[in-house]
């Protein structure tokens, strides 16, 4: 790849974004961020990433979702990898844990994450959805 | 029974004296009565056991004279004495109560043999009444300890039906016959299994075998409430299975409580993530040297690591004053008068370097003479120490802050007036939603856990005040405390 792989990260914590960026950008990745849901959506209509990790509880306790949803339903970005990071998943054992699955297929998630999660565990996510792309007969 | 006490009334002196000494030789106490105005006056005097009544007297006749002596003393055993008994005489004197007939003449031993015989009656008929009354008396108790079990089951809120050992509902109230959709009286009377099988308690039907009753305990929401129902036998007390007893309590608000606390644990928990993730993948960037071998690059990041972990110890911290205020939920002692205008002063000099920073002017207008609210020192300070962070984060360069205490009618009187960034109307009645926090553009990066504002409504609940807010989008807020004075 001559370019570089370029990833999006969605979360309303910036010193999270902040470390993603430092840590993934030393790796070779370019890596974009947005705060929220709306400069998200703002950024890809400009940008096409290689893949997108988005944080599950932002402006709204399931905004992720609806974000992902969104990309989802959009031609361009249909087929990027997309992997929801949160911190409540399994949390207490109910409520969003219960549902995960008919979320996930609802907003057709490729990967759920619990937070916290060190970035080196978050790397290997990444190489290997890179991977699993790359070998899809369906990539171009 | 003691000696029992006897009344003879004869007009003839021979005839009442040999009866005197007669039954006086046996042992009884013997009264005489020439005359039945003196009989009555005796017989009202005190009561008799047996009363024997000449037929021929010279002022009242026999059967008048028997009759206002069944009057006087119900319980007085009767025996008329007669030389001219007739049948008439008898039937008129049987009508009248009379318990035996003692022809003249009669010798000592036919006396005897008739009191004796009268006092056995007397005394199975005595007790025969007190059966009575006794039984009369456990019935009406009875019928009174059943009404008042109906009338305590009818106005319980919690659905109550009692089933017998034929599976006849036998009692049931209000409560659960609304669950059942009908009325208390057309369910009493019916079979339970007809009764359950469509509604919402049909998972019971199940404790109602005919051959093998058992219990049930189940969970079921009909309409908006959560029910929880429970079929159990009881039985006597020697073992013998009575019947059935379903109750149905409403348990909503315990599960509103619960479902309230799971959300509120998962909102914690997302809370105290977001800073240790955000926390640990700063340490992640600087181990790996994402930045390089130098290390000025890393410096900003590590300030702002520290404080993420500034806020997560104001969590902490926070969380212990809710929990606080959840075991204190009433004060302990009553709190002294305080005085307020020190420490206004001085949570104001608390916030003067941040509001500098931002920059934002504060000014306080606090009048003379102020009333003194009785409200813990402790309490009055995170209250304002809230109120006043609160109008200096959520402002905007150039802006100010006024702090203004007065007297009111009401008593003490704090507002504090911001010219900040404004809440928006849907969010101003959550706003003291534990965790709750609008998250616009305009709120990004300004420090705070949604915890400060549902801490001050609890305090100021707690000192029985009241907390006022309006605030317009762009324009300001403005926060009043009410507190009596």
């Amino acid at each position: 790849m001559s370019e570089k792989t370029k990833l999006l990260f969605v979360d309303d914590d910036p010193l999270f974004l902040a470390a993603q960026a430092a840590y993934f950008g030393a790796r070779g990745f370019a890596v974009s961020t947005a705060e929220g849901t709306e400069e998200a959506i703002e950024l890809l209509e400009r940008e096409r990433p290689d893949m997108i990790l988005v944080d599950l509880m932002m402006e709204h306790s399931d905004s992720g979702f609806t974000l992902a949803r969104r990309i989802r339903r959009d031609e361009r970005l249909r087929e990027v990898p997309l992997v929801m990071l949160s911190g409540v998943a399994s949390a207490t054992g109910s409520g969003f844990a219960g549902d995960q699955e008919a979320l996930r297929s609802w907003s057709q998630l490729d990967e759920f994450i619990d937070k916290p999660v060190s970035a080196k565990q978050l790397l290997a996510v990444v190489e290997r959805r890179l991977a699993d792309r790359a070998l899809s007969p369906k990539e171009e | 029974m003691g000696t029992a006490h006897l009344l003879v009334i004869d007009d003839e002196p021979g005839i009442r004296s040999g009866v005197r000494e007669i039954l006086c030789f046996e042992g009884y106490s013997v009264d005489v009565a020439a005359s039945g105005r003196e009989a009555l006056e005796l017989s009202a005097a005190r009561p008799y056991d047996v009363v024997f009544i000449d037929y021929r007297l010279p002022d009242i006749d026999g059967l008048t004279l028997l009759q206002s002596i069944h009057q006087q003393r119900p319980s007085a055993m009767t025996c008329m004495i007669t030389a001219y008994a007739n049948i008439e005489t008898a039937i008129a004197a049987t009508r009248q109560g009379i318990d035996f007939f003692l022809p003249k003449p009669f010798t000592s031993e036919d006396l005897l043999g008739v009191v004796d015989t009268l006092l056995r009656h007397k005394k199975l008929r005595d007790e025969a009444e007190l059966l009575r009354v006794a039984h009369e008396q456990s019935l009406r108790e009875l019928a009174s300890e059943k009404s008042q079990t109906h009338s305590l089951v009818a106005s319980l809120r919690d659905g109550v039906l009692v089933v017998n050992r034929d599976g006849e509902i036998v009692l049931a109230n209000r409560a659960m016959a609304e669950l059942l959709g009908t009325d208390p009286t057309s369910l009493e009377g019916q079979s339970v299994r007809c009764a359950l099988v469509d509604g919402a308690l049909a998972p019971a039907l199940s404790a109602f075998d005919p051959i093998d009753p058992g219990s049930a305990v189940f969970e079921v929401d009909v309409e908006t409430r959560r029910l929880f129902v429970n079929v159990s036998g009881f039985r006597d007390g020697s073992g013998t299975l009575l019947g059935q007893i379903v109750t149905a309590v409403d348990i909503s608000a315990v599960r509103r409580l619960a479902l309230e606390k799971a959300r509120f644990t998962r909102t914690l928990v997302h809370e105290l993530r977001a800073p240790l993730g955000a926390v640990k993948s700063m340490i992640e960037v600087v181990r790996d040297k994402s930045l390089g071998g130098d290390l000025d690059p890393y410096l900003p990041f590590l300030a702002r690591a520290d404080q993420r972990l500034d806020g997560l110890a104001d969590l902490v911290s926070d969380l212990l004053s809710l929990s606080r205020l959840d075991y204190e939920a009433a004060a302990s002692a009553p709190n002294p008068r305080l005085d307020v205008a020190p420490i206004i002063a001085e949570v104001a000099e608390l916030w003067r370097d941040r509001a500098a920073q931002i920059p934002v002017i504060l000014s306080l207008d606090i009048s003379e003479e102020l009333p003194r609210p009785a409200i813990a020192e402790d309490d009055l300070r995170t209250i304002l120490t809230n109120l006043l962070g609160n109008a200096i984060k959520y402002n905007r360069p150039n802006g100010s802050v006024t702090l203004c205490a007065q007297r009111t009618t009401e008593g003490l009187f704090i507002a504090v007036r911001d010219t900040g960034i404004g809440i928006a109307a849907e969010s101003l009645p959550h706003l003291t939603d534990e965790f709750f926090r609008e998250k616009r553009q305009q709120t990004r990066g300004i420090d705070g856990n949604g915890l400060g504002l549902a801490i001050v409504k609890r305090l100021v609940d707690r000192a029985g005040g009241r907390l006022e807010i309006s605030s317009l989008l762009g324009q300001g807020s403005e926060f009043r405390l009410i507190l009596h004075g």
